[in-house]
């Protein structure tokens, strides 16, 4: 495929997964209120703006979300080894030919990175502090090299929208049911019904939202950008080293927001070695693979 | 009376439009070579500035060394006053190949390399180093694609009208590929 197809198949993804969020969330207000009993003028003139609100704002904070949700922060040019981070994320857009993207880091004993943004102008890498303890100078070169061909193939828009529009929903359910359990001891309103109904559908959603988030990510899209940032470096072996250490040290108890698991460069809730048809990312093994046959 | 014009519009929509795009798409790719270089110049530029400062800090902790830091200054000097883009690239390599000496040998200087300044022009340096080393990769990335966008069919054609010739890769010098000779 073409990389001017790719990217168009990017923002069409990026446009179908906002209307769908819309669809799906104005569905859920009108059948609510039709099920309480409202006049179906009154479930349709709050539901779509409600769903159109959320899909908007959700939309316009997803970089902010996904940094937060990460609990990112800049790169800072004092530190040494995080000077040469920023070092290597400017190589890598010389490389690429692309603008620099701003450099954050995640504190994190676990080896990951992702990319996000919504154009390559205005695009972000960030890294665990784990992978810059751990990964060696070329290692470390593989990994930008990856995050930066995401970039270069416009892949962060519909991986950082995916992560917000879907993944805000999830976040929503959290609260929802943490606030009723707190809430529950205090007040027993009899309010409270149709908010636990509420809650309790969002409880129900939330996975198959995240589920549905994974289903989007295409593995190919993996793959190409492994292939793509093996072009920038010309050094297949560096990501393959860096991808093998990954391996060998998932985390037992991964932490963080499962919504975001996509977007990194090797999904830290996936113990299993085995590809399934339900992964977001190819198996580590199989990546690995064709790196080293490169 | 009506498909014939219509035929005909779409015809001259066709005509104009074909060509369009392919003058585009030169140009497009003559721009991103034009950008590739102008990088890689940033990048030499870079370098030489820091040179000096190099010299500077290098020259308490090494004062038996003087051939090598002269071979530095030697080579920045020659950067400075290259022309062509090839000839650039050819002074560039001298400079790195007289900072691998240089580096190599300050391994001997503990003192030096505790020095906090130096490790942090080290540091530089050698990012400034891949930075022209990746510049020149996607200059090339850049005159090849303009290259096949020039020479294949149809935008040969237009090429042509256009006066576009092919334009050459940066040739990367062989000493750049060996290893340094440090003499102690």
């Amino acid at each position: 495929m073409l990389p001017e197809e790719h990217i168009r198949r990017n923002r069409q993804a990026t446009l179908a997964i906002c209307l769908f969020m819309l669809i799906l969330l104005f569905s859920v207000i009108f059948a609510f209120g039709f099920a309480l009993g409202f006049p179906p003028i009154l479930s349709f003139a709050v539901g779509l703006p409600v769903a159109l609100l959320y899909v908007t704002l959700s939309y316009s904070f997803s970089v902010q979300s996904v940094i937060s949700a990460a609990k990112a922060r800049p790169a800072n040019p004092r530190n040494r080894r995080e000077k040469l981070y920023m070092y290597r994320v400017e190589e890598m857009a010389i490389a690429a030919g692309l603008p620099v993207p701003s450099a954050y880091v995640q504190e994190s004993s676990d080896i990951n990175a992702f990319a996000t943004g919504k154009t390559p102008e205005e695009s972000i890498i960030c890294v665990t502090t784990g992978a810059l303890e751990r990964l060696n100078s070329e290692e470390l070169e593989g990994v930008m090299s990856h995050e930066m061909s995401h970039i270069a193939n416009h892949d962060i828009l519909v991986m950082t929208v995916t992560v917000g529009v879907v993944g805000a929903i999830a976040l929503i359910a959290e609260i929802l049911l943490r606030s009723l359990f707190w809430g529950a001891g205090r007040q027993r309103n009899k309010n409270a019904g149709p908010l636990i109904l509420v809650a309790v559908i969002f409880a129900i959603l939330a996975p198959l939202f995240s589920r549905l988030a994974y289903l989007l990510m295409s593995r190919r899209r993996e793959y190409l950008a492994d292939a793509n940032g093996a072009m920038l470096t010309r050094n297949p072996a560096g990501l393959a080293s860096a991808l093998e250490k990954i391996r060998g040290d998932l985390p037992d108890d991964p932490k963080g927001s499962r919504t975001m698991a996509p977007l990194y460069i090797a999904n830290p809730f996936k113990r299993s070695r085995r590809g399934s048809i339900w992964a977001t990312h190819p198996s580590l093994d199989e990546r690995i693979t064709r790196l080293k046959a490169m | 009376m009506l498909w014939i014009l219509l035929l005909g519009a779409i015809a001259l929509l066709f005509i104009v439009l074909t060509p369009a795009y392919y003058y585009n798409r030169i140009i497009r790719a003559e721009n991103r070579i034009d950008n590739a270089w102008a990088q890689i110049d940033v990048q030499l530029q870079r370098r030489a500035e820091l040179i000096p400062n190099l010299v500077e800090t290098v020259k308490g902790y090494m004062e038996h060394e003087r051939e090598v830091l002269e071979a530095v200054t030697r080579a920045r000097a020659s950067l400075m006053q290259a022309d062509t883009r090839q000839e650039n690239i050819e002074a560039d390599s001298q400079l790195q190949g007289a900072l691998k000496s240089l580096f190599a040998v300050a391994e001997q200087y503990p003192d030096l390399k505790a020095n906090q300044n130096f490790l942090q022009l080290q540091d530089e340096l050698s990012h400034t180093e891949n930075k022209v080393a990746y510049a020149r990769q996607h200059y090339n990335d850049s005159v090849l694609r303009y290259n096949n966008a020039i020479e294949t069919l149809p935008g040969r054609w237009f090429a042509g009208l256009m006066g576009k010739t092919e334009r050459d890769m940066l040739q990367i010098p062989d000493e750049l590929r060996e290893p340094p000779q440090v003499s102690f």
